[in-house]
């Protein structure tokens, strides 16, 4: 079935000229014309500034000294292409030792006019030299001479002028220099003081597969963001505005078939433009049409590009599914339309993430779908490989596909497909019915901003002001924002219930054994399972070693998360996701991954995760949220002030003494025990 | 024919609210309970808005009815709508072709994807080319077709799969009086062959003509059902035209020349009539 719907589009697809034109004869003419109008535009630029005579004056008191240094600096000869100067192209020469000042060719023509200035800005000069003598505010010592190149920036030519007669001045000036020292008997060549050398001993092909690892990502989605585009926007919203798609939805098809079929058609035809378009450039370079940077030379074994081909498939499918999914959701052609660029920079600017600087595979980054994914190919041709967190970079954009291809299925079970009226039931309500499908959105919107304030603001912010703008600004604010937005009922949102008086020893009892076990499951899996580096656990530690007093340790590392965290996470989303899902683990575990995600280091997310699904369980189990804030405020301050107060000492090469991991399993078990909710509340 | 022991098409109780911004809670069809039989025309006659293509479009499994339940050939609706839609065919003026087919692809294509025996496509393909005589131009791309080629290869589409059930849903809409006839013959032509027959139409003398049993469908309820010849006994009118407007004057409980309301139902554009005090008076259910 999927097979016929699938040859069914592909033959729609052909048989639009429009996709044909713009897939693959644009691509095919427009690239090399782009390419040939830009080399002629520089090649004329180059020529132009070349061959240019440039008409300078001399003024000023010093004047006559200048003369002469002009007169010497015109004697000297052009040492490398004029192009360099004019910023294209990076000087092959560069640094390197022994070689001599760079001088670019040019034709310097000495013109007098009555008003130098007004020539100037009429553009009769191209350079005004202007010879003083140092004033004051020059701050220099008196007597030495001041050479002031006047031009002006809008004009190419005053540009390359000053640019030109500035090398040459330099050149005689450092001569000048020279042949002081040379008088006075000291070396003037540097190599006859220290010869300088650098190596490179990156293999060509690791440089290469750096660059070219990076840029693969978004070069794909790229090619498959607008290859596909042209697939989906036809798909859905076209079948919107044609009227077929009652027509093929009262057929036997399932929704499903339909959806894959459609996802295979954006994939092939988004597959074949880029393949159009790589071997479009591979035939331009082999023309040498465009140039490759020197020693650029990739050598791919036959394994890494079994694991590169398997890493792009999930980064496909999720472009294909969300560009269908933008389909299904735009009731109209033109509606696609508008929502494509915002699509098109949320895919492209994680795809960037290779070329930040200091990201590693080995991070948080490889669970950011797209980001993850972007890392890994770099990682992996530049011979830096790493298997687990390849899968894992490869598992969480695969999630993320997998996520929307399951939405995508739903829009097409919409009804408003067909019928243009006809909200649901939940839209209808709006309010508080609508927050248990919008509330994990909403969360991942706090995760952008929580991010991006940590990343760009994170170190000037400090720890509190960190705690500060985490805690008080974002959750506390985002929590007060959908309280307010969804006229949610503050107290059972939050579950601000009192609890059974029982409920208080077990969380003394279970915070600290529940804490206990915590470090103990880790020590366990660090040694054996998946060793966290010594240098993160370091640094882990180094950044709470702040130099804070006491009280305010305890207030920001303990209080403040365990008030507004429970607020945030155990009580809006928690609650918000207890009404979405029927299963009791689902809003359990999600809300804990949802908690943990928002650690940006990865070493923390694992605690974080446990500690998570420990404190839901507790609001769980009690019918308040209470016991959980005193358990979270327990949990850290525990975790925390102990040791950075000096009252115990832990080493950690150690682990805890044995006999607390027993004390702490019988107080876990104790907790269960004692833990309940007041009789006759419902949670 | 309605004493035939098993019926294809079996409602009851269904209904479908929907909601709406402007009009709040909209009951478009409201506690509906029929069935059909092989062999027959069931004809829904309503006012534009009555019902009938939300009805329609819930037993081709498009929509999910809000409460109540109905089969296919025995299928449940909400259980099985794969089942459902292999054994109807859905023909509604909202329907569309693809354009960039061509009328034999057209045909090929829906006759594969609604499940129909793969070695045996070809042959049914033939056949419904000679059938509606398609022949002359089965290789012309659809979007280049006259209005009356198009409705030939859209009811050649609908009955590719040899359904058993065929729902037409005011299939005359929009065209002249040649074709609409041709439809009209068609519809015998496929009651003949003994499939049972949903056809919609909220114009009287079609239904008139085809229909065995005639459902009178207004507000989402079903007034009256029965044979033309039963209808005119129960009202003492002769035109099903007469006969119609007994019926939903009794329902809005009025005397007299009455027109009309707009019934509750959520297409725009297609509620005829003038917003009534008849149509208040009959109190649209509001939440």
């Amino acid at each position: 079935m999927t097979g016929t719907l699938l040859r069914n589009e592909l033959r729609m697809v052909l048989r639009d000229t429009r996709t044909v034109l713009i897939a693959v004869v644009a691509p095919l003419v427009l690239f090399p014309l782009m390419i040939f109008a830009l080399n002629w535009v520089e090649e004329r630029e180059t020529q132009r500034l070349e061959t240019q005579t440039y008409a300078f004056a001399v003024v000023g008191e010093r004047a006559d000294f200048v003369e002469g240094v002009i007169l010497e600096a015109l004697t000297l000869e052009a040492t490398r292409p004029a192009s360099v100067v004019d910023g294209v192209g990076a000087p092959a020469d560069n640094g390197e030792p022994g070689a001599g000042p760079t001088i670019s060719a040019a034709n310097f023509e000495r013109m007098d006019a009555a008003d130098v200035d007004a020539a100037l800005q009429a553009g009769d000069l191209h350079l005004l030299v202007v010879g003083r003598d140092a004033e004051p505010a020059d701050s220099l010592a008196s007597g030495v001479p001041v050479i002031e190149l006047r031009y002006r920036a809008n004009s190419d030519f005053s540009r390359s002028a000053r640019a030109r007669m500035e090398e040459r001045l330099l050149a005689v000036r450092a001569e000048m220099r020279d042949s002081v020292f040379r008088a006075a008997g000291f070396p003037v060549d540097l190599d006859q003081v220290a010869v300088l050398e650098s190596e490179n001993v990156a293999s060509a092909a690791k440089e290469a597969g750096s660059l070219l690892g990076g840029a693969l990502v978004p070069f794909l989605i790229l090619l498959m963001l607008s290859g596909g585009s042209i697939v989906a926007a036809d798909s859905i919203s076209g079948e919107k505005e044609r009227g077929t798609l009652e027509t093929l939805l009262t057929t036997a098809s399932s929704r499903q078939d339909i959806v894959h079929a459609k996802l295979g058609a954006i994939m092939a035809v988004g597959l074949a433009v880029g393949m159009v378009n790589i071997a479009n450039i591979g035939v331009y370079i082999g023309l040498g049409v465009i140039d490759l940077p020197e020693n650029f030379q990739v050598a791919i074994g036959l394994d890494t590009l079994l694991i590169l081909l398997m890493l792009v498939v999930p980064l496909i499918v999720m472009v294909a599914a969300s560009l269908l999914l933008l389909s299904g959701i735009a009731k109209s052609y033109q509606e696609y339309q508008i929502y494509f660029l915002p699509l098109f920079l949320v895919f492209l600017l994680p795809s960037f993430a290779a070329f930040l600087p200091g990201v590693e595979l080995r991070s948080v980054i490889a669970l950011v779908p797209i980001s993850g994914l972007a890392v890994a190919t770099r990682a992996l041709l530049m011979g830096d490989w790493h298997f687990v967190w390849g899968a894992l970079a490869f598992a969480s954009t695969a999630a993320a596909g997998w996520v929307l291809l399951r939405r995508t299925e739903a829009t097409l079970s919409n009804e408003r497909l067909i019928t243009s009226a006809g909200a649901d039931e939940a839209e209808f309500r709006g309010g508080a019915a609508l927050f248990p499908r919008e509330v994990l959105r909403w969360f991942v919107g706090f995760w952008v901003l929580f991010f991006v304030v940590n990343l760009w603001f994170g170190e000037d912010l400090g720890v509190r002001g960190q705690v500060v703008v985490n805690l008080g600004v974002i959750f506390l604010g985002g929590s007060i924002l959908l309280l307010r937005r969804y006229e949610l009922d503050a107290k059972e949102t939050l579950k601000l219930h009192r609890p059974h008086w029982r409920n208080w020893v077990a969380v003394l009892v279970g915070a600290p054994s529940v804490l206990v076990l915590g470090i103990g499951l880790f020590e366990v899996v660090n040694r054996y399972v998946f060793p966290v580096p010594e240098s993160m656990l370091e640094s882990f530690g180094q950044s709470l070693v702040a130099d804070i007093p006491l009280w305010q340790m305890v207030f920001f590392i303990a209080v403040m998360p365990g008030v507004l965290e429970e607020i945030a996470f155990r009580g809006v989303l928690f609650s918000g996701l207890r009404k979405r899902f029927s299963s009791t683990w689902a809003p359990v575990v999600l809300s804990a991954l949802v908690f943990s995600v928002f650690r940006v280091s990865l070493f923390r997310f694992a605690p974080t995760f446990f500690i998570g699904v420990v404190l839901a369980v507790v609001v769980l189990r009690t019918g308040s949220i209470f016991p959980a804030m005193l358990w979270h405020f327990l949990n850290n301050f525990l975790a925390v002030v102990p040791q950075e107060a000096g009252w115990i000492v832990i080493d950690q090469s150690e682990g805890l003494p044995v006999a607390w991991y027993l004390m702490a399993l019988a107080g876990g078990v104790g907790r269960f025990v004692l833990m309940q909710r007041r009789p006759g509340r419902r949670p | 024919m309605t004493d035939q022991p098993r019926p294809t098409v079996s409602v009851s109780d269904l209904r479908k609210t929907f909601y709406d911004e402007s009009r709040g809670e909209v009951h478009a069809v409201d506690g509906l309970t029929f069935e059909c039989f092989p062999g027959e025309v069931f004809g829904l006659l309503g006012a534009n808005g009555a019902g009938k293509t939300t009805t329609l479009r819930m037993l081709s499994t498009v929509l999910k009815p809000t409460g109540g339940s109905a089969s296919v050939m025995g299928h449940d609706i909400a259980t099985e709508p794969e089942a459902v839609r292999k054994s109807l065919g859905f023909y509604s003026a909202s329907t569309a072709l693809y354009p960039r087919l061509t009328a034999r692809e057209t045909i090929d294509f829906f006759t594969r994807i609604n499940g129909f025996p793969r070695e045996a496509v070809d042959a049914r393909v033939a056949e419904l080319v000679e059938r509606f005589g398609i022949s002359e131009y089965e290789n012309g791309r659809v979007d280049k077709l006259s209005s009356g080629m198009k409705q030939k290869v859209s009811i050649a589409r609908t009955i590719a799969h040899d359904p058993p059930v065929l729902i037409f849903d005011e299939p005359t809409v929009g065209l002249d009086v040649m074709n609409a006839l041709e439809m009209v013959k068609v519809v015998r032509e496929l009651k003949a062959e003994g499939k049972t027959i949903l056809y919609s139409s909220h114009i009287m003398s079609e239904v008139e003509k085809l229909c065995d049993r005639i459902g009178i469908v207004h507000r989402g309820r079903l007034l009256a059902l029965g044979s033309l010849d039963d209808l005119r006994g129960a009202t003492g009118e002769h035109y099903l035209e007469d006969v119609f407007l007994h019926y939903v004057k009794e329902a809005e409980g009025i005397a007299g020349e009455a027109e009309i309301g707009p019934m509750g139902e959520l297409e725009e554009g297609v509620v005829t009539g003038r917003g009534t005090q008849a149509g208040e008076a009959g109190g649209a259910p509001h939440p």
